[in-house]
């Protein structure tokens, strides 16, 4: 049985041998806040010793990492290294796959400079709104992470007057003010298509907690730092209409001869799809994240 | 900074519009400070704290929403989830379950759902908790309505 009698009592046993005259109010305030402080301050040091997207780097950068580590890693970071040539590493705090997903997205929109894309994303987003506002959200709650994004999209196309750069974007992407409300865009579209689709979602969520689609949503998907699951990325997917490949690099291995790396195409359903063309073509996902238990970083094609 | 003032400004301007819409609470700005904030909510019918009305104080972090406001009771309470003390309030959306989807107003009413649905299992105020664990729901209520009626009801004559 726990209760907060333990640490108070220990709270006033150090007050009293630090201060001749404790002041019972002082440590009877030690409680959530101080929790929550000492989070912010973990965070904060997590935070110097990662931004929130950091530098490319090559693959070999992956490989040192496991250099005394399993044999089946190594093997497979070999394999990989015949596809991919580099990977972006994210922050640990639980908003790496919305982080990677951002970054990697808005990159491939200013590398490419397809106007096309962001249109249809636009409209995408539009939907998203309408979504929301349907499931009974306010719109104050929020617009404000809607428009810091279609801020971001616009501005990574050339040739209007808020155009940035690579150097730009990436220091955007580590500036928190921009960063964490873009990644709570995703957090609101995520769970408005969750929420949207609850029949379609509930099984697998199911599986994954206990919880039902609301509360899922409220305590898995919507607050900052919960990490993402398939569920999300194929919500998220969907929602945008935006394939995501994910490869998965974790010590599974077959036993017949040689390592091969899984990865998994997460294709937006067709029906979300408004301006699909109704091909069934395969669509190459042009975001590919890397998987590794627990975390998502970016990965580089060659 | 410049973020948390808009929100505070647009929830500001909801709960001028929506004044009638929630008679359970009445939620106002500091005069000189957007950051600070007082409610008063009525305690839920059939508990303990019917009838009686409870100020809360809100101070809203910078970061706001993204971070979540400190709430606590000014008034007087028993209940598990309230610190008897500080009226610090145990409730998860207040710490890591929190998301820019509520707002003060829907805070508000997380904390009258709070009222009516104690969470013994992770009490701030033990002597709260411990009745309620143990079963003895009428102590709990006696002393909970003797609180109310101490520090959230007007004084008669």
């Amino acid at each position: 049985m726990q209760n907060k009698d333990g640490p108070q009592a220990d709270g006033e046993l150090e007050a009293a041998t630090s201060n001749p005259t404790p002041d019972f109010d002082d440590w009877a305030k030690f409680g959530d806040d101080d929790i929550m402080q000492q989070q912010t301050a973990i965070r904060a040091e997590e935070a110097e010793k990662a931004p929130f997207v950091g530098d490319k780097e090559p693959l070999s950068s992956l490989a040192a990492e496991y250099q005394s580590g399993s044999p089946i890693l190594l093997e497979k970071i070999k394999v990989l290294g015949e596809k991919y040539a580099a990977i972006r590493r994210t922050r640990g705090d639980g908003n790496c796959f919305f982080r990677s997903f951002m970054f990697s997205y808005l990159e491939h929109i200013l590398e490419s400079q397809d106007r096309a894309e962001v249109d249809r994303a636009k409209s995408n987003v539009e939907q998203c709104r309408k979504t929301l506002q349907s499931l009974g959200y306010a719109d104050f709650t929020f617009e404000d992470f809607f428009a810091l994004f279609l801020e971001q999209l616009e501005s990574v196309l050339q040739g209007n007057g808020t155009s940035i750069s690579q150097e730009e974007l990436l220091l955007r992407s580590r500036d928190q003010s921009i960063s964490d409300y873009v990644v709570m865009f995703f957090r609101f579209v995520t769970s408005g298509e969750i929420r949207k689709r609850s029949e379609f979602f509930e099984p697998f969520i199911m599986g994954l907690t206990n919880a039902t689609v609301e509360q899922f949503c409220k305590s898995s998907v919507e607050p900052m730092g919960e990490e993402s699951d398939h569920v999300h990325i194929t919500a998220l997917s969907d929602a945008l209409g935006v394939p995501i490949r994910v490869v998965y690099l974790d010590r599974s291995s077959c036993d017949s001869a040689g390592v091969s790396v899984n990865h998994h195409d997460f294709i937006p359903a067709v029906g979300g799809l408004p301006n699909a063309s109704g091909s069934t073509e395969t669509v190459s996902p042009f975001i590919t994240l890397l998987y590794r238990p627990g975390h998502y970083d970016i990965l580089y094609s060659k | 900074m410049q973020a948390s003032r808009a929100r505070l400004f647009k929830e500001y301007k909801e709960v001028q519009r929506e004044k009638t819409a929630d008679p359970d609470i009445q939620l106002a700005c500091d005069d000189s400070n957007i950051f600070k904030w007082t409610a008063l909510i009525k305690g839920p019918s059939e508990t303990p704290y019917e009838g009686g009305v409870f100020q809360l104080a809100f101070a809203v972090p910078e970061q706001y929403p993204l971070q979540p406001p400190q709430v606590r009771f000014l008034t007087k309470i028993f209940h598990p989830n309230v610190h008897f003390k500080t009226g610090e309030i145990c409730l998860d959306i207040l710490k890591n379950a929190w998301s820019p989807a509520w707002t003060l107003q829907s805070v508000c009413r997380a904390i009258i759902a709070l009222m009516a649905h104690p969470e013994p299992d992770s009490p701030l105020n033990c002597d709260s908790g411990n009745l309620l664990r143990s079963g003895d729901i009428r102590g709990f209520q006696s002393m909970a309505k003797m609180y109310t009626r101490l520090a959230a009801m007007p004084k008669k004559g």
